[in-house]
């Protein structure tokens, strides 16, 4: 037999790497190892170059007098000291509560029911298409939803918070279900098996067995979803979000009756002083700024979704 | 007892808390109401909508108007002229700024919902048609301007293949996309007639240099010597570029402040605001707020935007038709 005349184990192995690691033995791998860096590559310095383009352009406004930005609110003129993002912060801030109160329960319940209760027939095959459809559809569309429902039929054509919330709530909703679908549908059957084996109920082994394996999948799903949604302009300049001026409203920005008020939020603000740059160059910066700060926002709410995930992939060990 | 301690003190603390926050929010609306009711005792809401081109003198009146009396709130968008009329014949605004007046088929949705309204004219947004300094043209004609950024310019490089009247010199053309005012502005003003005439679509060339950034369209007009372009008058005032002539009929004319407040600049239009008159007999709010823009409003804020501010016959004009 041919082992016999290889030698010792430790011999082979040493022959077989260098058969494998010789150099030109593996070209065409070479070759594919390297494109995949170049696209890496490319896609990393787009990423850096816009970065650096934003961070320069809102330097000046990020460096010098930065907690008057942080607090100030729209104005007319790019020189005003009173110039800055609070009612776009304020505005973001709500529909992402909105958002979390409205789409988070109700996608990840739909997902549960789409995979655990529903039965496998042609209605419920129906429904998975047209909610991974829904998913696809362009961010504007929601937006025309949300300024025929909310805006003309439910409040005489004046905008207001809770149409930019709601709207933006249902935008995410099918990326909700679908996520939180895939990360049920991960879970291993022997873990049911095992749970109903025991002698568990369908309810139990849902709460026990299924939800918490499923948690990590779920949350970094709807995360995401959330930083889409604080990062989203298109729907919300349809449902009328305002550009120009918010007079300074009475009360806090926690008071709960500004969710019928008319409202402006982080993307708007951007979009609007990336339009009044033409007129007004130093509303570049405050642009730039103002964009620097959102992506910090989302940044940051990423990272939480990725330290949610790892705790809870620990915890089921 | 010792856990009973701590749950008290945390108690304490939360009502503190919580007492501080309120504190500190009556506080707030507190001084604004006390320093705006010394002013006229006027106070309520406002709501402006129109065009993005008026959106920052609205604002600016605001602005200044809160100074005076903080109790009144004005909140202004600008999605646009045509989305602001109609929402201003659907009741939804008190205001409609506006880069055009009312068409008749927004006129006749405004009386069809009974909604009757004031024009007001409250400033002037002038065109630049600029080149290089290098260039020694001075002065062009409308002819010469449909000619050279018209359809029939299209594929056409120096400037005597596009107006044998004009020197044999590379031609580079920048300007607005599309999706500007000051875009649609030009070809309503210079281009559309002299198109009509010719039998051509009322558009400009494809071949020329877009951009929705007028400090990209300076840019590309300092970066050639003989290059044309044109943007609004406050944006090009103070660059270094060279402001050509136009003649639009009636002799070659400089843009500057004077010419364009007087009309004798051909590349201009007016600006106005539109008020439901129906809404500012009910709400003392709108009424004093359009007492101020044509007051101050005109006098301040149209020039520290960057628009060129009404003659002061025509603010004359405007303030005898408001008040009556």
């Amino acid at each position: 037999m041919a082992v016999s005349t290889l030698g010792s184990s430790s011999d082979v192995t040493k022959r077989v790497e260098q058969e494998i690691f010789r150099q030109g033995s593996d070209l065409k791998g070479s070759g594919f190892r390297a494109a995949l860096l170049a696209t890496l590559g490319i896609s990393v310095l787009i990423l850096v170059v816009l970065l650096g383009q934003v961070i320069v352009d809102g330097w000046p406004v990020l460096t010098t007098n930065f907690g008057d930005f942080w607090s100030g609110t729209l104005r007319s003129r790019s020189s005003d000291s009173k110039l800055g993002i609070s009612q776009g912060l304020v505005g973001s801030f709500w529909i992402a509560i909105t958002v979390a109160v409205l789409a988070f329960p109700i996608g990840i319940a739909a997902a549960i029911y789409l995979e655990e209760y529903a039965p496998q027939n042609l209605m419920t095959r129906v429904i998975d298409i047209s909610i991974r459809n829904l998913a696809g559809v362009p961010s504007v569309v929601y937006g025309l939803l949300g300024l025929f429902l909310f805006v003309k039929l439910a409040n005489n054509g004046q905008s207001s918070l809770y149409a930019g919330g709601i709207t933006l709530a249902i935008l995410v909703l099918p990326i909700i279900v679908i996520t939180s679908a895939e990360a049920i549908r991960a879970v291993p059957s022997s873990l049911r098996q095992g749970a109903y084996g025991v002698g568990a109920t369908k309810w139990d082994v849902i709460r026990t067995q299924v939800l918490p394996f499923a948690a990590p999948g779920i949350l970094t799903g709807t995360l995401l979803s959330l930083s889409r949604a604080v990062g989203e302009a298109a729907p919300l300049i349809l449902v009328g979000a305002i550009t120009g001026r918010l007079a300074p409203r009475d009360g806090s920005f926690l008071d709960l009756g500004q969710f019928g008020d008319r409202f402006t939020a982080m993307p708007i603000v951007i979009v609007g002083w990336v339009q009044e740059s033409g007129r007004d160059a130093g509303f570049a910066a405050a642009a730039g700024a103002a964009i620097v700060v959102l992506l910090a926002l989302v940044i940051a709410m990423n990272s939480v979704a990725v330290m949610l995930r790892n705790y809870f992939e620990n915890k089921r060990g | 007892m010792k856990q009973g301690f701590r749950q008290q003190l945390k108690t304490l603390a939360l009502i503190a808390t919580i007492a501080l926050v309120a504190a500190a929010c009556g506080g707030d609306s507190d001084s604004g109401s006390t320093d705006s009711a010394s002013a006229d005792g006027v106070s309520g809401s406002v709501f402006v909508s129109g065009s993005s081109t008026v959106e920052p003198i609205s604002v600016r009146v605001a602005e200044l108007y809160e100074d005076v009396n903080s109790n009144v709130s004005v909140d202004v968008e600008g999605p646009g002229t045509g989305d602001g009329f109609q929402k201003f014949c659907a009741g939804e605004t008190d205001i409609s700024d506006a880069s055009r007046q009312i068409k008749d088929a927004e006129a006749e949705d405004c009386a069809a919902n009974g909604i009757e309204y004031t024009e007001i004219k409250v400033g002037i947004d002038g065109i630049a048609v600029m080149t290089n300094n290098a260039n020694p043209v001075d002065c062009v004609t409308f002819d010469q301007l449909f000619n050279l950024i018209g359809v029939n310019g299209e594929g056409k490089d120096t400037w005597a293949a596009a107006d044998s009247s004009l020197p044999d010199a590379p031609l580079d053309i920048f300007g607005p996309g599309a999706e500007s005012g000051t875009f649609d502005s030009f070809i309503e003003i210079v281009i559309e007639d002299l198109a009509e005439e010719a039998g051509v679509e009322h558009t400009v060339r494809t071949d020329y240099n877009p951009s929705a950034e007028d400090n990209l369209i300076l840019q590309g007009i300092q970066s050639s010597d003989t290059s044309l372009g044109w943007v609004g008058y406050a944006f090009a005032a103070n660059a270094d570029v060279k402001l050509l002539e136009v003649d639009g009929g009636d002799g070659c004319i400089a843009p500057n402040e004077e010419t364009i407040a007087s009309n004798e600049y051909p590349i201009a239009r007016d600006l106005f605001i539109y008020v439901n008159t129906g809404n500012a007999a009910e709400n003392p709010a709108l009424q004093a707020y359009v007492d101020f823009y044509v007051g101050e409003g005109l006098d301040v804020a149209v020039g520290e935007v960057g628009y060129v501010p009404l003659s002061d016959a025509a603010k004359d004009e405007v303030r005898a038709g408001w008040n009556s």
